[in-house]
Parts: structure tokens; sequence; C-alpha cells
């Protein structure tokens, strides 16, 4: 049988200084019709780059400059761009990372995919509509019709994913490419989407590439795994075995620096500084993961290691696979240890009600972001608020520091009514909040020094510029940055390093409680796993409680010792960790706990329905 | 969405009830402030100070300031915007017979801009990472730096004067009936089928038209342009290239209509400036818009004329805001819904 999509020796490169730097690297695989082939790494090992490659829609500067990447025997570099074009949307889809954006917001669902079938022989208007209706109806989406008429914005994250995945497959294409399919999504929608993407790959017989920083979700869905790291295949076979017996150490450090939902708890393997840069590889002798790697030794340095079969179609690029299963993290148990007994946070009967579409005459409706929330956060104690996008976590975040007020209820903070003070000042000594995404949270005008010891320009604490440099070194150790950061700009850092200095100006003031809104979410597994032993020591050494707001429960679980489960702006759950993960009563924590896949590889995943 | 439309013209129309007190009020106080006397200029020269006196009692100047406003907001309010005192007639008339021709100028010249601005800017965009690009941005920043009256005197010059193709005074050729119907002449002239009214009309248009019309596309041209390289960057683009429809579509089908959205805006607000542009090109070529009753008016320090004048380009300009947001609830979905 022909291969559906063969990578030979694939070498994606970009001219960076005027110098070739493979940005993919002598990458091969086999992709045969009907099966699912995992492209799993974190961000930067060029995953997506495969994908975009089979489109040629490289990014500016990336070509391919050696090897072959054949789609059913067809080079895809010479082909002409007619050809190609042909053989896009028909015989290749894609199903992207951003549902919500990648559908037109000025035309309805009915209107792209009319577009689209028009392209591909449905000659009738009313044969385009029958199949887009069928095609919708299989994508489970209900009121498949009335759903032709609508416009993007009026869909949830969920329902834009269902109709791209039901415009992909309306072709019966060989190929379809899902690059990180559930990432932007809400939990509870990835089996799901997941099995609906199953479902269709197994219907039309497609050939699946599915790219993924997942390795547990790779090894449920895929027949085959490939790990990538700074551009070349460490690893790859059947997806089971890579995750069952890991035999390069990347993939044992990943698989150990990913927090379990399930398993005996444990301190995450933190490797050390981050995957190297394109510029960095530029000059990088040696096996790519030397500088990281706990198995290094010096002839790891000497030379790139050769492709090793340490199984039946299971390759490692690795000369010390023999000690990879040897890499282990410590077991610890610290988590509720610390928590103290006085009440630092009392939240009674907390209420937020929104009137949204009035006008200047009034008008417009009530809605309640947060129904009734009570809750109380210990001195010391990490507390996680978990629920899915619009449940209200990010509301209660806001009324908790001030930046809104709440509609009816108490706030009790240390004994005293926090809505009742309006010395803003005191307030955020006592209670700082850390933003989600890091980037847009620092001032890019500002130098390092300058935003972490922000608070320091207020009021009574105001400080001169000698203080706040002596402030901002201690800050920095703290959350283990050298001292010249000091002088950088946030342009200049890297993700993980953006929201350690977000972490540090939450700091800078000793506040007793912080308030921390998904601020691991878009970070790699290696970065989170750095971050959350950061905060795990910081809580040990500082004296600070936590209401750590996320979506993600195995790191809840990892870092809290209570977690509080909201849905529609209640708090539906709340109890300490294990209790709640393990004997689940609400409806809706029962879906969170089911939506993240097993930590073992043959374990079945019951929410992904065959 | 009607229903959605209508209540937003409605909201619109009551919140330019105050918005036109204030401009009419801070017109009235300004315009009293100058140093000119409608009494003594409204007399002959030889007028002696007792019959500027009298005068000055009849009109009312003599009244403390919040009390004449009070009184032409009276009459404003039935119609009556006063008389003007060198044309002896009625404010509101002449503001009613000119504003036609000024409305039909500025329109065809928003058209004009509409059309050279959008291709143009589709075209700069089309054009970019070519040879081509520094060149068709240089041209467009050109463009942009020449003002509306150059504009008319190079037409002028070039067209008029040098290769006489187009007529460059007036509204038609002398010795042609006016008709007068709607106050639109070409719309008149159509109506009573003088054709050759119509023909005579459309040239004189062409020049003052093209002036304001080629003043005002630059801006435009390159909203869109720089709207839809932010489009571009949008997932919704990647996604429409990786299911193989070709660039032409994706830039017609998919990219122009959300990159509109950011232009229109904009050609909203040049709308009102084109308005008031108007003025000069109507000077320039002679054209009896409302452009030259305000010069008479400014140079005679005709106060009550100018004070019809002025509020008439308030209204316009809120009419006008008011349908470019309904047609931005038109293209953008998103803001249909409630």
């Amino acid at each position: 049988m022909a291969l559906a999509l063969q990578a030979k020796n694939l070498t994606v490169s970009a001219r960076i200084d005027g110098a070739l730097v493979p940005a993919v690297r002598a990458l091969s695989f086999d992709l045969e019709p009907g099966r699912i082939l995992g492209l799993v790494g974190e961000s930067g090992a060029g995953k997506s780059m495969v994908g975009r490659a089979i489109a040629q829609l490289l990014p500016a500067g990336f070509s391919i400059t050696s090897g072959a990447l054949l789609f059913e025997g067809e080079d895809v570099a010479g082909m002409p761009p007619r050809r190609r074009r042909a053989l896009l949307g028909r015989a290749i889809a894609f199903i992207p990372q951003a549902p919500m954006t990648s559908l037109n917001p000025v035309l309805t669902v009915g209107a792209q995919f009319d577009e689209h079938l028009a392209r591909f022989g449905a000659a009738s208007r009313r044969a385009r509509r029958d199949r887009a209706v069928a095609m919708l109806t299989a994508a489970k989406l209900p009121h498949a019709a009335g759903l032709l008429g609508q416009y993007p914005h009026q869909l949830s994250g969920g329902m834009c994913q269902r109709v791209l995945i039901a415009l992909a497959f309306s072709t019966d294409p060989r190929l379809v490419v899902a690059d990180e399919p559930t990432t932007a999504l809400d939990v509870t929608t990835h089996p799901p989407i997941l099995t609906l993407i199953a479902d269709m790959q197994r219907q039309h017989g497609t050939a699946v590439i599915f790219i993924t920083h997942d390795l547990r979700l790779a090894a449920q869905l895929c027949d085959q795994v490939t790990v990538m790291y700074a551009g070349r295949a460490v690893e790859s076979g059947p997806a089971r075995a890579v995750l069952a017996t890991p035999a390069h150490p990347y993939t044992r450090c990943l698989q150990l620096a990913n927090p379990s939902l399930r398993a005996e708890r444990r301190a995450l393997y933190v490797m050390p500084e981050q995957m190297p840069s394109l510029r960095q590889l530029r000059d990088l002798v040696g096996c790519h993961f030397a500088p990281r790697c706990p198995l290094v030794t010096d002839e790891c340095r000497r030379g790139e290691p050769p492709d090793i079969a340490v199984a039946t179609g299971h390759r490692a690029a690795c000369i010390r696979t023999a000690a990879t299963a040897g890499i282990a993290a410590a077991v610890r148990d610290d988590v509720a240890v610390r928590a103290g007994e006085q009440p630092l946070l009392q939240v009674v009967g907390l209420q937020k009600i929104y009137t949204v579409g009035a006008g200047p005459f009034g008008g417009g409706r009530a809605v309640a972001a947060v129904k009734r929330a009570s809750f109380s956060i210990a001195e010391n104690e990490f507390v996680a608020l978990v629920g899915e996008s619009g449940s209200g976590k990010s509301t209660i975040a806001k009324l908790l520091v001030g930046i809104e007020q709440p509609t009816a209820g108490r706030i009790v903070f240390a004994g005293e009514d926090l809505a009742a003070t309006r010395n803003r000042a005191q307030r955020a000594a006592s209670v700082q909040m850390v933003f989600q995404d890091p980037q847009s949270a620092l001032n890019p005008r500002r130098r390092v020094a300058s935003i972490v010891t922000q608070i320091m320009e207020a009021g009574s604490r105001h400080a001169d510029w000698d203080q706040r440099l002596a402030r901002t070194k201690d800050l920095l150790a703290e959350v283990g940055l050298s001292a010249d950061f000091a002088t950088r700009l946030p342009g200049q850092l890297s993700g993980g390093q953006r929201q350690r200095i977000n972490i540090a100006r939450a700091l800078c003031a000793l506040p007793r409680l912080l308030v921390a809104d998904e601020i691991v979410s878009g970070l790699d597994v290696s970065i989170q796993a750095q971050l959350l032993n950061l905060l795990a020591r910081l809580r040990a050494e500082l004296d600070f409680a936590m209401l750590f707001i996320s979506h993600d429960l195995s790191v809840v679980r990892h870092l809290c010792s209570r977690v509080l489960v909201m849905y529609d702006g209640e708090i539906v759950e709340q109890g300490p960790v294990a209790a709640v993960f393990d004997n689940p009563q609400h409806p809706h924590t029962r879906a969170l706990i089911s939506s993240v896949p097993p930590d073992e590889p043959q374990a079945p995943w019951a929410a992904l329905k065959a | 969405m009607i229903a959605l439309l209508l209540t937003l013209i409605v909201r619109r129309l009551l919140s330019a009830v105050p918005i036109l007190l204030i401009v009419s009020a801070l017109l009235f106080c300004v315009l009293r402030i100058l140093p000119v006397d409608p009494a003594a200029m409204s007399l002959p020269p030889n007028a002696t100070i007792e019959e500027i006196e009298a005068q000055r009692r009849a009109m009312g100047l003599d009244q403390p300031l919040p009390q004449q406003y009070a009184i032409w907001l009276r009459g404003a309010l039935h119609g009556d915007f006063g008389r003007s005192i060198a044309l002896r007639r009625d404010a509101g008339e002449l503001v009613a017979q000119t504003l036609p021709a000024t409305i039909q100028l500025a329109a065809c010249a928003m058209a004009i801009a509409a059309i050279l601005g959008l291709g143009g800017g589709l075209l700069l965009f089309h054009l970019r990472g070519t040879v081509l690009e520094p060149l068709a941005d240089l041209a467009s920043i050109v463009l942009l730096s020449i003002p509306e009256f150059l504009w008319g005197l190079i037409l002028l010059f070039v067209f008029g004067v040098l290769l006489q193709w187009l007529p460059f005074t007036g509204q038609v050729a002398p010795g042609l009936p006016l008709p007068h119907v709607t106050g639109f002449l070409l719309l008149d002239s159509l109506l009573v089928g003088r054709f050759d009214v119509f023909l005579s009309a459309c040239r004189h248009l062409v020049l003052p038209a093209l002036a304001l019309g080629l003043a005002f596309s630059p801006t435009i041209m390159r909203v869109l342009r720089s709207s839809l390289f932010d489009v571009y960057l949008e997932d919704y683009i990647v996604q429409a290239r990786l299911r193989g429809l070709s660039e032409g579509r994706i830039l017609l089908g998919h990219a122009f209509k959300n990159a509109s959205l950011p232009t229109l805006t904009l050609a909203g607000v040049q709308f009102g400036i084109l308005f008031s542009g108007t003025l000069l090109v109507e000077v320039i070529y002679s054209y009896p818009g409302m452009g030259n009753l305000m010069v008479d008016a400014v140079r005679n320090a005709d106060l009550p004329l100018i004070q019809a004048i002025g509020l008439t380009y308030c209204v316009v300009v809120l009419l006008i805001n008011t349908a470019v947001d309904s047609l931005y609830v038109v293209l953008n979905p998103k803001l249909r819904v409630r």
C-alpha cells in the first residue's frame, strides 16, 4: 500500500545572519493511510513546521533545504503551486489550534462551507447545502441547518472546532493535519473533540498527523508517535511503547516534569534552562539535549548521537538509552504541611452582577458572573480555584484584588472588611495578583528593576532608586534569575522568565495573599515545572497564601492543598484536594477529572469513546 | 437587524439635540464677541450715531447675550434663522437653496475618494514585497500631502486652461436653464428631461469633485492597506490558505470585508472634513454652493447667515456619522446580536 505521507531526511532551515540553521533536522517517518501519527514536543521543537511544510506555507525565511516530504509519493516541495492548491482542502486538510479565530468573523458558517464545497465538485447550491448539513450533523452539532446562518462569534470554541473538523473532512481528504486541536479549548471539550476526530478519521479512512505537546494524550490517540526536541526526532515508535518505556532521556524528563492527576504526588523533575533557540542551535555541537540532560557524558558533547533501535520499530537518538529508566524524581508530600490554622481570607456570599448592552438611556440586562461564592483561605495555604472559561474564576480574582467591586457579599481579609478599605496602597501591600499573560502584564518600556519594584513608587513606601535596586537584586535571586536581569526590557525575556518577573513584582511588598490567574497555562511543561517548584520553594521561604486559579487539575493537585470547583458562577464543590479528586460529588467535578488522560498508556480513557 | 438599526438611529438623533444646542450657543457667543457691528454694517456709510443706535435696538443687539441667544433659538425652532444682513433675505432660505449643490459635490467627491481609495489600497497591498512597493508607497505619500485646494488649482490649470477639456466655473454652462424640483441639479435635470443640462452639470462637476476626491483618497488608501496587513495576520487567513484558496479569492472574498471595517470608521470621520473642504473648492470653481455663500457671509460679517451655515455643517456631520454607524452595524455581524 502506498504511504499517505512520508518524510525522508526532511530538513527545514531558516536563514539567520546569513547562515542556514535547521529548524527541523533529518526528520523521517512513514504514515500509512488510516493511521494516526503523533508529533510531540514543546514549543519551538519544530513540530508545527512539519504541518506547514506540507502546505508549503512556512514562515518567512524558512524553506525545505534537503530531504523530501512525499504526499502519496509526490514531493510537495517540487510541486507546482497550482497542483499543490488543488490538493489543499481536497486531499489534504488542516484542523487549526485556535478554532475561535480560524473562521472568518464576517462570513456565516454556511457561506464558508459553501465556498469550500463549491471549489471541489458539488455543483448545485442545494447539493452543497445538503452536504454541509450532513457534515455538521456528523460532527454532532445540533440544529445543523440553523447553524449555517450563524456567524462564528455566536458559537462557542468547541462548536467552532466541530465546524472546522466537519469542514476539513467534508471533501474526504486522504491526509488531515491537526495542530494542537484542543489546546485552546476548555478541558471538558477535549475528550469529545478528540473522539470526533478519531471517529471521522476511522469513517473516512484518513491518515492523520496529530501535533501536540501532551505525551499522555498522544499515547491515547495515536498509533505512532515521534517526540521532537530542537528540530530533531529524538524518539519514535509505537505510541504506547514510547510512553510506557521512554528510551530518550528527554522523553523521560518530560514525563517526570508533568504533574500527575492520579499517581503518587512527587516533586517535579526540573530540566535546567530551556530548549535552545535557533540562534543558539547554530553554535551547538553534539547532542542538542546535552546541556539539559541528566545523563550527559563527554561523548554526548562531541558529536550528534545516531538513531538507535531500542525495540522493534522503537528508536531513540541517544547513546545512553540504557540509563534512561533510572532518571527519577523524589517522592514528596509537603503540600499540606505548612498551612496555618488562622483564616486569612474569608469570602462570604460574594456576588458580582454585570449589566451588559446598556446605553445612555439605561436598558441592558444583568449577567451574574459570580452568583454566590463563600470560601476561606488559611495563612500559608495554597487553595485552587478550578473551572471552565466563563465560570467566574477571573471575576473572583478581580474582586479580591479590588479591580472590581462586588455587588453583594463580604471579603474579610485578616479580620478587616476589604470592601470598606478605601486605601488602595494598603490593599495592594497585602493582596497581590499575578496575571495570566506575562507578556501583556509587563510594561514593554520599563526595565525589569523598575517593573518589579513598581509598588515602591506608591505613597508612603516611596523609595529611592538605590533601595529599589537592592530590592530588585533580592527578588531576582528569589525567583531564580541572575542580577543582570535588572536592566533588561520585557522584550528581551523568554516566556518563563517573564512569568518569573511577574511573580517577583507581586512579591515585592511581601503580600500575605497572592492571587494567581492561570499563571502557568501558556507555558511549556518543562518551564511549568520550573515555576511550580519555584512557587513551592517561595512559600516555604516567604510565608504567603495563594489562590491559584487554573483549569489544569494535575497542576492543582500537585501544588494546592484545597480546591474550589466553580461552575456557572457558583462554587459547586470544595474540599481537600485528595478528597475532591478521589471522590468527586458534583457532576461537573467528575467531568473535569475524566477529561484528563490517564498516566498509563494501557489504561483506558473512559471519556474517549471508541 | 432593522429594529437594532432603528434603535441606533433614534438614539443618535436624540443625542444630537444637546450637541446642536451646545454648538449653536458656542457659535452665537463667538460671533457676538467679534469686533464687528452688524447694526452699522446694515446701514449706509453716512448713517449717524443715533441712527445706528436705533438700528441696534431694532435688531435686539442692546439686550444681554443670553437673551439674544434665547430670541435666536426661539426663531430657529420655528424655522426662522434670521435675515441675512448683506443679502437682505431669509438666512434659512439661502442655506436651503445652496445646500443641495454642496451635498451633490461632496457626495460625488466621496464616491471618487472611495473608489480611488479602495482600489488604491488594494493595489498598494497587492504590490507588497515587490520591487514596485517602495515606489507605490512613495506615490501614496506624495498624494497624501497634496491638499484639496492645490488639487483644485492643478486640475483647473491643466484640464480647464491648458487642455480646455472641461469647464471650470459655475454649475452649468451659461444660458442653460436651472430646473428646480428637489434642488439637486443632476436629479432635477433628469426629472424634467433636459439631458443637455444634465450633461453640462456633470461636466462642471468633474473637476471640483475630482479635486476633493483626490485629496481624500490617499488616507482611505493607506488605512485600507494597513488594515489588510493586520487582517493577514489573522488565523482565518492562514486557514483559508490551508484550504487551498487562491490569493485573489482570499484578498477579495475574505480579507477585504474585514479590513473595510476600520476603513469605514475613518471614512466617516473623513467625510465630515471633506464636507468642510468643499468650501475652498467651491470658491476656486465659483461653484454656487454653501461654501461660496459662507465666504461671502464671512466677508460681510453677516452674522445670522454665518450662524445658519455653521449649524448646517454641524447637522450634516452628525447625520453622516449616524449613517456610517448604521452601515457599520450592517457590515459587522458582531454588532448585530444582542
